[in-house]
């Protein structure tokens, strides 16, 4: 087992570094000039929509496309002109792309007889890799003869077995339902800790993306508009696309009024110490719904206001009940919709049409100064 | 699953059956017929046959210009096969991989000796080769042979390479398999139902092709379609049935291994029935 721990990984060193790197198909970007440094060691993963540039990015990494200019270092050393078979790179792909004719121990022992093992050599690696993966009972099976869970672990271990200094991972688990993907997600977690290899995952599912990654890269038209651990991002998102494409956001629209407040129609709320505003300047806040509370006019009565909080009136529009939680959508007397959302525990006794008061304190709303429209919608970044 | 046996009634199913019986009875009679008049004793293949025999077997493959147009007939249809599949593997990963202008037409250049009436197809290589002086040589045959074998063996070929997933090349290939490498231990294999296929499309193309040879044959070589042809004109002997019998039990082997392919192929990618 030793034998695929990666004792040379340097944790916090930059492995792969992507400079200016560019994808043009015709006049389309297909990736815009993204600079990126991958760590050694660290599980990466770049999360975007379909035709964000995510999947040409990994594939430019593992060889399949030549990029349009820029460059790819690993250890400082190109990679642009070394053909795919010879980057010493592991990739898991969607559809599990198993040797249809091979068994399960040849699918793993594969990689190794091409670089010409030594048949002993080639059977030790692979009974280290069919345990790693717990699979050594399936060994002579084909990979049709097994489940779509089992055959992507083969496939990982085909990856592994070489011992590769970047495994790339393209959607490997979206062709699974749910449970096994979340029983895989942790498989590959635990995976990625003993090996300490560094992993470059794509995914357009976001709870994935959080449940696996370190660092998260957020991939919208080819660029990178989102870079950080899954905790950053979710509470103090760089930009609105990324609040709106991570997770669920409310926004509101203000107009500035000195650093630390604004006015919300006739109303200043209390925001974020923002250095550089101007007055009247167009501002966007973003509120998570688990963030803000709703209380009915009673409830808002009896507890008064504690400093740093804003509060705006609202009338009920919907409440629902989600088992764990309920979420309560509002709209404001402005006519700003928005969504409040609690566990279930904490009781929302509310129903549509009742005035209610919606609660956040500023420190936890983030301020942005520029954004586009589309920005706020969730079917962003799609083509 | 529209008509399944309980939903129809039994007067649809026996009208089904009645006219599916005469279908195959309609196909099936003129072979049934040849086989059982090449082991009648009438001289003049006289149905039903007064008597039993084998004796035009014996002069078949007593006779040695009936033995030579056999064994040519084999080893055009042989070689028609080889050069089929050798040109067509390529023709078809370009077919299907290339990402260039005038693929389409390429493709339907290719596929049109399927469309053009094979007369005219004869009488241009007849032209031509009688230009070159070629008439008559196995040269001549193999290559009319593959012109019309060739649309064949590069659609069977093409339609098993768009059904094979390249991203298992590409798993190959970041395995450190160079593509070369990739394509003769993944790729192959994938697409060895296609390339089986192909092959035996060819071999039976070239097997009971008539129209073509005809115009290639010499008094040396001839294939046994030709030597049948010409000997029909002369007189009607039952050897000839003899000789269509050997056409189609060959015809019918070939069949009958493609199915077993098939049927081990499935069972060795335990694709579910």
């Amino acid at each position: 087992m030793s034998a695929v721990i990666n004792e040379t990984a340097q944790p916090g060193k930059t492995l792969v570094s992507l400079r200016n790197l560019n994808k043009h198909y015709g006049d389309f970007a297909a990736v815009d000039n993204i600079s990126l440094d991958i760590k050694d060691g660290e599980f990466l993963t770049f999360l975007g929509s379909s035709g964000s540039g995510k999947s040409t990015t990994l594939s430019m990494l593992a060889g399949f496309e030549t990029p349009s200019s820029g460059e790819i270092l690993v250890q400082g050393q190109s990679l642009v002109n070394v053909p795919p078979h010879k980057r010493d790179i592991g990739m898991v792909f969607q559809r599990y792309s198993l040797f249809p004719h091979l068994s399960v121990r040849d699918n793993i022992g594969f990689p190794l007889s091409i670089r010409k093992h030594s048949a002993d050599e080639v059977k030790k690696r692979v009974d280290a890799m069919l345990k790693l993966v717990q699979l050594e009972a399936f060994a002579h099976r084909r990979p049709s003869q097994m489940s779509g869970g089992q055959q992507q672990r083969v496939a990982i271990a085909r990856a592994l077995v070489y011992e590769p200094r970047i495994l790339l991972m393209d959607e490997p688990l979206g062709a699974l339902d749910k449970k096994l993907r979340e029983d895989l997600q942790d498989e590959l977690r635990q995976l990625h800790r003993r090996l300490g290899i560094t992993i470059v995952y794509v995914t357009h599912d976001q709870e994935e993306a959080m449940r696996l990654s370190q660092r998260i890269a957020i991939f919208s038209h080819g660029k990178i508009v989102g870079l950080g651990t899954g905790f950053d991002l979710y509470q103090n998102p760089p930009n609105a696309f990324v609040a709106s494409f991570l997770g669920n956001s409310n926004f509101l629209k203000l107009k500035a009024q000195g650093n630390a407040t604004a006015h919300f129609g006739n109303q200043p709320l209390a925001i974020r110490l923002t250095a550089g505003l101007h007055t009247d300047q167009d501002i966007l806040l973003m509120i998570r719904p688990e963030k803000a509370q709703a209380l009915s006019v009673d409830q808002a009565a009896a507890s008064p206001l504690q400093a740093g909080w804003n509060e705006v009136a609202a009338k009920v529009t919907e409440v629902l009940f989600l088992g764990e939680s309920q979420t309560c959508s509002v709209v404001t007397t402005g006519g700003t919709p928005m969504t409040v959302k609690a566990l279930s525990a904490a009781g929302m006794p509310l129903q549509a049409g009742d005035a209610v008061r919606v609660r956040w304190a500023a420190a936890d709303a983030c301020v942005y100064t520029e954004w586009a429209e589309s920005d706020l919608s969730k079917g962003a970044g799609v083509h | 699953m529209l008509l399944t046996p309980n939903a129809m009634s039994a007067r649809m199913r026996f009208g089904l059956y009645t006219t599916t019986g005469l279908i195959a009875l309609f196909l099936l009679l003129p072979i049934v017929f040849i086989v059982l008049l090449s082991f009648g004793s009438s001289q003049w293949l006289v149905f039903p046959p007064p008597g039993w025999t084998t004796k035009w077997y014996v002069q078949f493959f007593s006779n040695a210009d009936w033995m030579d147009a056999a064994l040519s007939s084999l080893k055009v249809a042989i070689l028609t096969t080889i050069f089929s599949v050798a040109l067509g593997l390529p023709t078809a990963f370009a077919l299907v991989r290339g990402r260039f202008p005038g693929r389409e037409l390429l493709y339907g250049l290719f596929t049109l000796p399927m469309i053009v009436p094979l007369v005219i197809i004869a009488v241009a290589v007849y032209a031509l080769f009688l230009k070159l002086g070629y008439t008559g040589t196995l040269f001549a045959f193999v290559v009319s042979h593959v012109i019309v074998a060739l649309p064949f063996t590069i659609i069977s070929i093409i339609n098993s390479l768009k059904l094979f997933d390249q991203s298992i090349e590409d798993a190959a290939v970041i395995c450190g398999a160079s593509r070369l490498q990739a394509v003769f231990k993944v790729t192959f294999p994938g697409i060895r139902p296609g390339m089986v296929a192909g092959a035996l499309f060819a071999f039976l193309v070239s097997w009971d092709e008539v129209v073509l040879s005809v115009m290639m044959a010499s008094p040396t070589l001839q294939t046994l379609p030709v030597k049948m042809w010409t000997t029909l004109r002369q007189d009607l002997t039952p050897v000839i049935a003899v000789a269509s019998t050997l056409l189609i039990a060959l015809s019918v082997l070939v069949m009958v291994i493609a199915a077993a392919l098939r049927r081990r192929n499935e069972m060795r990618l335990g694709v579910a029935k």
